[in-house]
């Protein structure tokens, strides 16, 4: 979706032309013009539109032998005549700084409000300033298949050569940005202990985690929830990562997590597991056949999953390398996909969100263009007034007088025409 | 250039179906027909000739609501049509009420003809009745029924021509000559019904139901006006150039949010001598326009309710506006107080068309 103009900026609602006498503003100088000759510059006698308010009173004088004093339908303090206003030409310059500080206090104020609506960045401060929530979003979505695709041919690169070795430099390029100092300190079993109970907390937070728990706590997967708190919660967790890191480098960790996880469905069992997991690693190949399915039938990802699954042994570490770069949070490929599967549809939520902000104003432009339009009184086969005389109040039933030149008629021919003699004891006739 | 505006006391009890000045030249005489059943007659003029603010001079009452009334040769005799089903002549000095005839159902429209002598109704029975008045105008000389298409909805008349329109868009125009000639054969009071070819048959102009219909002073057109907010102006002329001229527009239109509101008009008057004309619609709102520059001229100040009438003194001075609420939903109700009559005094040249500019 490409980005809306939501207003005019700042720059061109200050080179809109206003009206002097009326400060009005206007798209265009030849509106202004023509605004100011119907308004203001109009002979009140005969209607002629004159140019300036001088024309207009040497044309009052001099046509009907009137003064002008002062300009018609202007404001208190600008009615006189001493002031040539031809657009925009004339305008003192004072008025033209009140004006314009008008206009931008108007403005700034303006976006505050549509800011606070719609928690979109200003304008101007589009893509470098643009809120971390948004930006991502829009970005991952496009990207995803791509990097899908770049991390299934290291995958396979992988496979093929050996894992540890390109992910742990890459990994270890991430942790130390994340709290490895803090928690490296920390003993293997402290951490272990923190890291199982993040995972609870965050709910959604790690989705990996929570792709590879589901089997014990379902909730939590569903709950995948927004995959930004993610990213910064993910940090926290990266940080146990360091707790292996001296045994086995940091990245693997990630892996380990759904190494375990799947291999034990029970979570308080996965974790322990987790540290020691890596001599695991190689047994990791079996793991498909247990684990996988199960996780992947919880999940809307089970089929990128299947992905990751074949090659499931080498895939973590590789993907940990690439992550850090492009999305700081996601540690595999099932996190990436998941990840990709909900970016969607917060997108399409956020974009849901922001929209009633963006089409309130899309709406009325659009019905502007086919303006619809509803008739007050739209029975084209009856009058208003034979509708009216069919009301019991206003019901006549004539009674046929002699003294009329009509020819009589059969009653049932009256009685057809009259509608109102229907609630009506009809009289002799 | 305020110009000035004021109500008539005592106006009717429920809604307003007809308003006509006087043609009597420097006449500020009108009469207006009710759905109280009641023709009233009004002088802006006092007993001493002051002109002021009005005042009821008459009111004559009916066995069914009023549609229609018009003035006669003289502004002391009016002829009403209404739901009784009769056409009456009213004797205004002597308050002597005659029938002329009595349609098969309820009557919408009369007018008169000075120059044929000829007062001419309009009924729902798809029927036009001419009648042809003696010189004193006490008795009908002779009659006609002329059978129409559709039922009318509006009817109005120049010196030579009659527009009649009716229910499926259809408009006639008959030559008033013709109808006084035929109508002439005719012996006695007995009406004979005679099926008569119209001078033009025509098709409105507008899509929708016609509202009203009212002809240029100079004889040389008419505007006809839809209860879809449009006015048509149009000629009599049958050359290609003049009917090249017609044309319609939009008016009585109120945009609210994304929609637009769009107001039947109801009422339509042509100003005696600058020949522009004022139409009245269900927003409130009366309009005037020159309808040879295609340009509006003003539009006043918003009424509080629909307006059901407007028309213009003979001399062109005052222009009076009749609004009656929920004449075109055909409301249950009355509220006291919302049926009014304006009468607006007019500027030296409020109502005269600019020209082209």
């Amino acid at each position: 979706m490409g980005k809306k103009r939501r207003g005019p900026s700042l720059e061109e609602l200050l080179a809109q032309p206003f009206c002097y006498y009326c400060a009005k503003i206007f798209l265009d100088l030849k509106i202004l013009i023509s605004h100011q000759k119907a308004k203001h510059f109009k002979c009140e006698r005969c209607g002629r539109r004159l140019n300036t308010a001088g024309g207009l009173s040497v044309h009052m004088s001099q046509v009907h032998k009137e003064q002008l004093t002062a300009v018609d339908n202007a404001l208190p303090n600008r009615s006189s005549l001493d002031v040539e206003i031809f657009g925009m030409e004339g305008v003192p310059e004072d008025v033209i700084q009140s004006h314009n500080q008008r206009v931008i206090a108007q403005y700034q104020q303006e976006e505050a409000e549509r800011q606070s609506i719609t928690g979109n960045p200003p304008p101007g401060a589009s893509s470098s300033g643009g809120p971390p929530a948004k930006k991502p979003k829009v970005e991952n979505i496009s990207d995803l298949k791509k990097r899908l695709a770049e991390h299934k041919a290291k995958k396979a690169e992988a496979r093929a050569g050996g894992s540890s070795g390109e992910a742990t430099p890459v990994g270890a390029g991430l942790t130390p940005t994340s709290n490895v100092a803090g928690f490296s300190p920390a003993n293997p079993v402290a951490p272990s202990q923190a890291a199982f109970s993040y995972p609870q907390p965050y709910g959604g937070a790690g989705s990996p985690y929570q792709s590879t728990a589901s089997p014990v706590y379902p909730s939590f997967s569903p709950g995948g929830q927004p995959q930004f708190p993610p990213s910064t919660q993910y940090s926290t967790p990266v940080g146990y990562s360091p707790q292996p890191l001296p045994g086995y480098g940091n990245t693997p960790p990630q892996l380990h997590q759904q190494q375990p996880l799947q291999a034990n469905p029970p979570q308080t069992a996965a974790f322990p597991p987790r540290t020691g997991s890596l001599p695991a690693a190689p047994s990791l190949p079996q793991r498909p056949a247990v684990g996988a399915p199960q996780v992947n039938a919880y999940q809307l990802q089970q089929m990128h999953m299947g992905h990751p699954l074949p090659g499931g042994s080498v895939v973590p570490s590789i993907p940990n390398g690439e992550r850090p770069e492009a999305t700081p949070f996601s540690s595999s490929i099932d996190d990436l996909i998941s990840g990709a599967a909900k970016e969607a549809d917060q997108a399409a939520a956020a974009h849901a969100a922001l929209k009633p902000a963006e089409t309130v104003e899309e709406k009325p432009s659009k019905k502007d263009k086919s303006k619809q339009s509803r008739l007050v009184y739209s029975d084209n086969e009856t009058s208003p007034e034979e509708k009216m005389a069919r009301l019991p109040r206003y019901a006549f039933a004539p009674d046929r007088r002699m003294e009329t030149t009509l020819e009589e008629l059969p009653p049932s021919a009256v009685v057809g025409t009259i509608r109102e003699s229907e609630t009506i004891v009809d009289p002799a006739q | 250039m305020t110009s000035n505006q004021f109500t008539i006391a005592s106006p009717p009890t429920d809604a307003i179906s007809a308003l006509k000045f006087s043609p009597t030249p420097g006449s500020t005489r009108f009469v207006v027909s009710s759905w109280d059943k009641n023709v009233y007659v009004y002088d802006l003029r006092d007993e001493n000739g002051n002109l002021g603010e009005g005042k009821l001079l008459q009111k004559f009452e009916h066995r069914a609501p009023v549609l229609d009334v018009c003035f006669g040769a003289t502004e002391d005799e009016i002829y009403t049509a209404g739901l009784d089903w009769d056409v009456k002549r009213i004797d205004l000095a002597t308050s002597t009420q005659t029938i002329l005839s009595s349609h098969d159902a309820g009557v919408r429209s009369v007018v008169y003809s000075k120059e044929h002598n000829t007062v001419i109704s309009a009924s729902w029975d798809n029927t036009l009745h001419v009648h042809r008045m003696s010189d004193d105008r006490d008795t009908v000389v002779a009659s006609t029924i002329i059978p129409l298409p559709s039922k009318p909805f509006s009817m109005s008349l120049t010196a030579t021509k009659l527009v009649v329109a009716m229910a499926s868009r259809a408009l006639h125009i008959y030559d008033l000559k013709a109808l006084s000639i035929l109508t002439g054969e005719s012996q006695g009071p007995n009406p004979s019904k005679v099926e008569v070819e119209p001078w033009q048959r025509r098709e409105s102009s507008l899509k929708f139901m016609t509202r009203s219909v009212a002809c240029m002073p100079d004889d040389a057109g008419y505007a006809s006006s839809s209860i879809e907010g449009r006015v048509a102006v149009e000629w009599f002329d049958p050359s290609a150039e003049s009917q090249a001229r017609k044309y319609a527009f939009k008016c009585h239109r109120q945009a609210q949010e994304d929609v637009d509101v769009v107001y039947p008009v109801n009422a339509l008057a042509f100003h005696p001598i600058y020949g522009t004309f004022a139409s009245g619609g269900g927003d409130g709102v009366v309009a005037l326009w020159d309808g040879i520059a295609k340009r509006r001229i003003r539009q006043y100040q918003k009424y509080p309710s629909s307006v059901a009438a407007v028309s213009f003194s003979s001399n062109g001075k005052y222009l009076a506006i009749a609004i009656s609420p929920g004449y075109e939903s055909g409301k249950d109700d009355v509220v006291d107080g919302t049926v009014k009559i304006y009468v607006r005094e007019l500027g030296e040249t409020e109502a005269k068309g600019k020209g082209a500019k």
